[in-house]
């Protein structure tokens, strides 16, 4: 870490995304200052127009890679950061971004027509999650992430924790909520393929699953698919909701 | 065993003499279920619900709860667990045996776990009879009795209910609350008909296996594991409604000051894909074939070599919450087909 | 009629009622005990070993562990890892951990310094039968980090060495960099205490010890199956080969004895993370004989 104060020096970066998690970070209110204490905040985009600096330690990425320039951005970041934490769906899957990614080309033509300007396509990429461009150590996932899970990976990051990653999906959480299942009633949820950790929240305020913690990669979506089509659910919309945050997945073509 | 015979509308007062000391946790209706939660009154409660979505365990060994709590400097810091008395009202007799099996695991005497114990002390259990629902096979695995493990047992022998009574307090609360009284030649007759009642209610399709441990070993590598294997979505929602599912994970947790924290364990379940996995990477059950034929194992033969008891109670409500049908069901369906083709 | 019940935790200073330190591991067997680490000795470039020793008395007198056990170590915040003890019984007052740097917990345990404190509990599990092993030749081979839990028992039939026969130990390592504790064993073997094979499976300019797997030195070894015990203790694969080898030396299935990994959580018989078939390695291991082990489902 920093050699003269031996605090981490953090930078937090915004790539395409709402912006709403860096924001999020700050709903952990009472905690924020105990937190910040933990480290050196030396950049943090949602509050500053600095320029980034040279030097840091951990860098906190949200949003979807869909620029050249970020792309510039996050491989010099890989160089500088001894741990890069992304937040959020757009930074873990490519998120809504990514709805854009398959035939993406195209879709600049949809809007300009023949008259694409040179500074568009000198600039658009293809949306991608930050794993697929860089090597990511720890992802906190979820739209928008829950403050108190960045806080708990921070922490992992900075002070390390043998607690190991579960892939299991979500209905094991939902049913510790003990909620009965959507599809009893006819309705899509995407828990059972979902990645865990979340606590099954949307379950439990009544609403199903939208997936925004991506795919589990252990995901049984043969399985899944089945069970969809007997619970009357049109399996298109099933496929359409995976499409909405995997699209970092190859899985999910059919 | 002792038993006496109550009117049926003597049992708001026993609710009531209980509630006076107690949290009263019993059966409520939730949205098309039911569920044990607390109560505040008699008419809360419904007595004759099928089965609960989830199972009462969570009240002995709670899905998040902290061992101790410690400060990065100093260590291990005052932590103090402190245990509401509780009565558990209306626990089928499945959920009776099921309890009785985490003693068996939790009250042992090499290890006894102080927060289980905590926990369970304070507990009162009062059972009532119930009629078994289609998934309901709890008579399969010798846990359709249950003849201990609890204060009450009230069986329903038609606007009355003969009592068992398996404990001092338990008799002390009914002689205070209620006007218990010997039973009838009639009260025994009724008895013996809800017996009878119950006894052909059970779902004939649940095929009856004998030597189900044997058979576990015997057809430890048929290819049906794979089958049953393929079809599971990883999601652990069997562990999490099961009453015997008490398998755990232990980690610490940091305040957000990071100066302090505790060490908390949580639920766990071995059909979730990392719970075999050891420092290094090597995962000793990392597909579904292995994962979910080890659970199996464990509730039909594993516990069974430890404790001389099926650890499954037969309660089905794995068959409610697993939506790709994998269930001890379809081992015993599995275990009976064997049988069938080699008699063709 | 029942009334609330509760646990206390209490530090080390509060602990006012007069317990002798069984009954304090008793009261609580969640519950670490401070250790200080008092010793950090390099081994090779991925492995340490480290002695701790428990700061209070009570419990350091208390704490009695046999070959092939393990405890669990703490660092608070990080979390909890079991590690078979290295040390032999016979050297009373400190634990010695011999530790791979191989995931997060460990990595951490190795950035620790003399002086620093974890956190112990134990000592869990059945342990090698020593007491059995008493007057017969002894056959061990490691393969790895196995030579952690397997050193404890050789340190232990050093230390009493005139009770035992012919003690002969087959350790096998990757690289001749891997090989621990090389000087203590090469002494040993110098004074005629053992005779030991050492081999590796790439050979560098250095290397004067056997080439190849743990298997290899049995083609000529003289083994008398009446009166030898066997353990083994290594990687998973190693196990159905070595012991195959005891086999067709003669030894009986009750007499070869293996230490299994498993990630002991608890301990205690009850989290579950070690089952193995319908055993849990913390309580009926991780030193299983043959015989249990082929009566195990999925166990080798």
């Amino acid at each position: 870490m920093s050699e003269t104060t031996n605090i981490p020096r953090v930078v937090v970066i915004g790539l395409a995304s709402c912006f709403g998690c860096q924001i999020n970070i700050t709903n952990i209110e009472s905690h924020l200052m105990e937190v910040l204490g933990q480290i050196d905040v030396r950049y943090w985009q949602l509050t500053s127009s600095d320029t980034m600096p040279d030097e840091f330690d951990v860098a906190v990425i949200e949003g979807a890679a869909t620029t050249k320039e970020a792309l510039e951005t996050l491989a010099s970041v890989r160089e500088r950061a001894k741990v890069v934490i992304t937040i959020g769906a757009c930074a873990a899957t490519a998120g809504i971004p990514g709805m854009a990614a398959p035939e993406w080309q195209d879709r600049i033509n949809d809007v300009y027509g023949d008259n694409t300007p040179a500074i568009v396509s000198d600039i658009a990429c293809k949306p991608q999650a930050v794993h697929d461009v860089i090597k990511v150590d720890y992802e906190v996932p979820c739209c928008p992430i829950d403050p108190y899970a960045f806080v708990h990976v921070l922490q992992k990051a900075l002070y390390g924790s043998n607690e190991y990653s579960r892939t299991s999906t979500m209905c094991g959480e939902c049913k510790r909520n003990e909620r009965g299942c959507f599809y009893g009633r006819g309705i899509l949820c995407m828990g059972m393929i979902t990645k865990q950790g979340c606590g099954a929240r949307c379950p439990n305020l009544g609403r199903p699953c939208n997936g925004c913690a991506g795919l589990s990669p252990d995901a049984n979506l043969d399985a899944a698919r089945v069970v969809v089509q007997h619970s009357g659910v049109p399996l298109k919309r099933f496929n359409d909701a995976l499409a909405m945050f995997n699209q970092d997945d190859p899985r999910i073509a059919l | 065993m002792l038993y006496r015979v109550i009117d049926a509308d003597e049992l708001p007062a026993l609710v009531e003499a209980f509630m006076r000391d107690y949290e009263v946790i019993a059966s409520v209706r939730s949205g098309k279920s039911f569920a044990f939660e607390t109560v505040h009154s008699f008419d809360e409660i419904v007595l004759d619900y099928p089965t609960t979505l989830t199972s009462l365990k969570k009240y002995l060994l709670p899905p998040r709860e902290t061992l101790f709590e410690y400060d990065m400097e100093d260590g291990v810091t005052d932590y103090v667990l402190q245990v509401r008395p509780r009565v558990l009202f209306g626990a089928h007799a499945c959920d009776i045996n099921a309890m009785n099996n985490l003693d068996l695991v939790f009250d042992d005497k090499r290890y006894p776990d102080p927060y289980y114990e905590a926990h369970r002390r304070a507990t009162m259990i009062v059972g009532i009879g119930c009629i078994p629902s289609d998934s309901c096979f709890c008579h399969l695995l010798d846990s359709g009795e249950v003849r201990s493990g609890y204060d009450l047992f009230l069986a329903d022998i038609g606007g009355r209910y003969l009592v068992s009574i398996g404990s001092v307090e338990g008799a002390n609360i009914l002689e205070a609350a209620c006007n218990p009284r010997e039973a009838t030649d009639a009260d025994r007759r009724a008895f013996r008909e809800y017996t009878r009642r119950r006894q052909q209610a059970f779902n004939p399709d649940i095929p009856s296996v004998q030597e189900i441990p044997m058979l576990m070993d015997a057809f430890h590598s048929d290819d049906f594991w794979e089958e049953l294997g393929s079809r599971c979505l990883n999601c652990t929602a069997c562990a999490s409604v099961c009453p015997t599912c008490y398998c755990f994970d232990i980690c610490d947790v940091l305040d957000p000051n990071a100066q302090t924290g505790r060490r908390e364990r949580v639920w766990d379940a071995c059909t979730s894909p990392q719970f075999a996995l050891v420092t290094g990477g090597h995962n000793f059950r990392s597909g579904t074939r292995e994962r979910v034929r080890h659970r199996m194992y464990h509730k039909l033969n594993g516990f069974n070599s430890k404790y001389g008891r099926y650890l499954c109670v037969g309660c089905g409500r794995c068959v409610h919450a697993c939506k790709t049908d994998i269930s001890p069901i379809k081992v015993l369906e599995f275990f009976e087909r064997k049988g069938a083709e080699d008699a063709e | 009629m029942p009334s609330s019940t509760s646990v206390h935790v209490g530090p080390l200073a509060h602990d006012v009622v007069a317990m002798d330190g069984a009954q304090m591991m008793f009261e609580n067997p969640y519950r670490p005990w401070e250790a200080r680490i008092t010793s950090i000795t390099p081994l090779t470039e991925n492995e340490k070993l480290f002695e701790f020793r428990l700061i209070d008395e009570r419990i350091r007198a208390a704490f009695h562990h046999e070959p092939g056990q393990f405890v669990e170590v703490s660092i608070f915040g990080v979390g909890e890892a079991p590690i078979s003890i290295s040390s032999s019984p016979s050297k009373g007052g400190f634990i010695e951990l011999c530790v791979r740097r191989m995931g997060e917990f460990t990595t951490r345990l190795h950035q620790m310094q003399c002086g620093d404190i974890v956190g112990l509990r134990g000592p869990y599990g059945r342990p090698f039968p020593f007491d059995d092993m008493r007057g017969h030749d002894v056959l061990l081979v490691a393969g790895g980090l196995g030579i952690a839990p397997l050193r404890s028992l050789i340190n232990n039939i050093h230390d009493e060495r005139s009770d035992f026969g012919n003690v002969t130990i087959i350790y096998g390592s990757k690289n001749p960099s891997e090989v621990m504790f090389r000087d203590q064993f090469e002494m040993w073997r110098h004074r005629k205490d053992f005779d030991l094979y050492l081999t590796v499976d790439n050979p560098d300019d250095t290397w004067d010890g056997e080439v190849g797997l743990v298997t290899a030195p049995f083609s000529h070894l003289q083994v008398d199956p009446d009166n030898t015990f066997g353990a083994v203790c290594g990687p998973p694969v190693m196990y159905r080969f070595v012991v195959e080898e005891m086999r067709k030396k003669g030894i009986p299935y009750d007499r070869i004895y293996m230490s299994f990994e498993r990630h002991m959580k608890c301990g205690m018989g009850k989290c579950g993370h070690c089952q193995v078939g319908h055993q849990y390695c913390c309580i009926d291991g991780p030193v299983f004989n043959y015989w249990e082990a082929k009566n195990i489902q999925d166990s080798m």
